[in-house]
């Protein structure tokens, strides 16, 4: 699988501009609601991959797919749209603190991570829409049976299956390029599996945001783009923007491989437990089991909360307009 | 000289200086009203203002958040979020934001407000709205849960709760949203009383509503996000008591939902009977709009 070793940035840091301030929006009334036109798909159940983005199931059952009429096409226009959407995010170290008080100076423990591909872009609302329209949210195949009980309180503002802020199971079509949000762990681990992909866990999203790559340097970086906040480069609550933004935005905030967003518009679920401990060494817990989320929102108000290394956790089951997710894939296209 | 809004050099030269709050006469180098507490640096500083400053209260019962909800809205408003931008008025104004802010930043509640006044902190902004391009003038004390709830159980127990009260151009009643939703009916019932206590105070008569400004802000929504889809529907539904008391005797309410902290976790010990509360990071939602529509009537 050819995959580009690392994404050149090839324009400029953005200038600066005047910090922005907007009044925060409410959310769309139903009357103001525009939703998306659905989306008529192929009959040709490989070529249907393709278009609902489901490129890592390609590549996972590509070899076991041979003899398919047109399978060979199919897999390079996989192994072309993986290239595309993701970067590889090299070897390297995640030095994750213990502590709630994650001071400088608290204990943490370097966690080594091997090289794997991280989307570029988190998942957005017309990508989640093809998982709902699949029928993804009634395959039980792809949630944990202890979570079957739960999935019919998966339902949109209307009833419908899909996340909690869409209307009639169809997200606002003003949205479609903006990060899906509302959507619980389980909900994201079953899209990135209906799609042939797994959330990268904590490390693994600490690695590919500091950049503590293997080298003689040891160095990290407190934000994918430097050491020093600018909120020109992300979108949080001092950027002023108050709501999110399209998935493509802020690419001067990248990561060197052309990750965006790691910083900002939306925390990301990841695979990870949320777990650590207080002052006196004692287990932090929450109402429920926490997952990690990294990385900060648009309403994130301190910038020390949004940083490649802030730790902190959310309930799995919680469904909220800030948290959305992205896709990870490991180097052999598993 | 006797006068609400006496300048600190006439005071200075041994004439009396009227409470703000309560209007007591104080003698020109009082820190703090002889009779209801309230700091002196207030009236002060009015004094060399062009018009009087307009008091806004922020009521709800012990627990609810009235401490961090209006730290975080003096926050706000020194950065300049929304329409706004907002000017202390003297170093005292800050302590509130600056207490909130950095235990917060560091994954802590503040501690909990005293029930003296003597102690409570207040803030004293110049607010700017920008798109309607005015200036107001606003004092904005960080009164106690129990305190009101004293206050309310046992009138003119704090004089200073029924003159700031009685003066005030607005109130923010903050609500726990998260309770109400769980079941509780305290909610419901403590902010009945708030509004009786209003009620009773101004002495309407019974064809008579209040008109004073009053927003129900719905707190720690994030538990409920119900609440944010529509406060008003939320309130009827779950704080039906309050709801009906707003609609048949004030005039003038509206309804909203805010959230300040994004995920709560609890410190656990054996050794402890009790857990300690968590913020682990803050997403704020709501903080904003019902100051701003309180501002829009002052």
């Amino acid at each position: 699988m050819p995959i580009s070793l690392f994404r050149r940035k090839t324009e400029e840091p953005a200038p600066a501009a005047a910090p922005r301030r907007r009044p925060a929006p409410r959310p769309p009334a139903a009357e103001s609601y525009e939703p998306a036109e659905p989306v008529t798909l192929t009959d040709d159940p490989l070529r249907r991959f393709l278009e609902q983005g489901r490129y890592g199931i390609v590549l996972a059952h590509g070899e076991a797919w041979a003899g398919q009429p047109g399978i060979e096409e199919v897999c390079r226009a996989a192994t072309a749209a993986i290239d595309d959407r993701f970067a590889l995010v090299p070897e390297g170290f995640a030095a994750l603190p213990q502590t709630v008080d994650d001071h400088p100076g608290c204990p943490e423990i370097d966690v080594p991570v091997e090289p794997f591909l991280l989307a570029l872009d988190p998942v957005t609302h017309a990508e989640f829409q093809l998982f709902v329209d699949a029928g993804g949210y009634q395959n039980l195949e792809l949630w944990p049976e202890d979570i079957w009980p739960h999935i019919i309180d998966f339902r949109d503002l209307t009833g419908r299956p899909g996340p909690r802020y869409w209307r009639e199971g169809r997200h606002d079509r003003r949205l479609a390029d903006h990060p899906v949000v509302g959507v619980c762990f389980y909900e994201a681990q079953a899209y990135v599996r209906w799609a042939g992909y797994r959330l990268p866990d904590e490390a693994e999203w600490q690695m590919a945001a500091s950049w503590r790559i293997r080298s003689s340097a040891n160095t990290l970086r407190r934000y994918p783009w430097g050491d020093a906040l600018d909120t020109t480069r992300c979108n949080i609550w001092a950027s002023g923007v108050g709501r999110t933004v399209p998935v493509t935005e802020y690419e001067s905030g990248a990561a060197p491989n052309g990750v965006r967003q790691l910083i900002g518009n939306v925390w990301e679920w990841t695979a990870s437990d949320f777990s650590v401990v207080d002052a006196e060494g004692n287990p932090v817990v929450g109402d429920m089991l926490m997952k990690s989320i990294r990385g900060g929102a648009f309403d994130t108000y301190f910038p020390a909360q949004a940083t490649s290394c802030f730790r902190t956790g959310l309930a799995a089951l919680a469904r909220t307009h800030n948290v959305g997710f992205r896709a990870a894939l490991d180097l052999g296209g598993r | 000289m006797s006068g609400t809004y006496a300048t600190v050099p006439q005071a200075r030269i041994g004439a009396t200086v009227d409470c703000m709050i309560c209007g007591t006469p104080n003698g020109p180098d009082a820190a703090q009203c002889r009779q209801c507490l309230a700091p002196m640096a207030l009236v002060h500083d009015a004094g060399a203002q062009e018009a009087p400053p307009a008091l806004v209260s922020i009521i709800g019962e012990s627990n609810v958040g009235k401490t961090v909800y209006l730290g975080f809205l003096l926050d706000m408003l020194s950065q300049r979020a929304g329409d706004f931008e907002a000017i202390p008025k003297g170093a005292y104004s800050i302590d509130l934001q600056q207490t909130v802010i950095s235990h917060m930043a560091a994954r802590a509640f503040p501690p909990k407000t005293p029930m003296e006044a003597d102690r409570w902190l207040w803030a004293y902004y110049q607010v700017h709205h920008r798109a309607a391009d005015r200036w107001v003038d606003l004092v904005m004390p960080d009164m106690a849960g129990e305190s009101l709830a004293a206050e309310v159980a046992a009138p003119r127990t704090f004089r200073v709760i029924r003159d700031l009260l009685t003066r005030s151009a607005g109130s923010l009643l903050l609500i726990d949203a998260a309770l109400a939703a769980n079941g509780s009916p305290q909610p419901d019932f403590f902010g009945m009383k708030m509004l009786s206590y209003i009620d009773s105070m101004r002495g309407a008569r019974r064809d008579q509503r209040i008109d004073t400004p009053t927003a129900v802000v719905l707190c720690k929504a994030d538990h409920c996000p119900e609440a944010f889809d529509d406060p008003r529907r939320f309130a009827e539904a779950n704080l039906n008591r309050l709801w009906n008391l707003c609609l048949s005797r004030f005039s003038n309410v509206e309804f909203f939902a805010a959230s300040v902290v994004g995920s709560l976790a609890y410190g656990t010990s054996a050794r402890q009977e009790f857990v300690s509360l968590i913020p682990l990071h803050t997403a704020l939602r709501g903080i904003l709009e019902p100051f701003q529509w309180i501002i829009d009537q002052v």
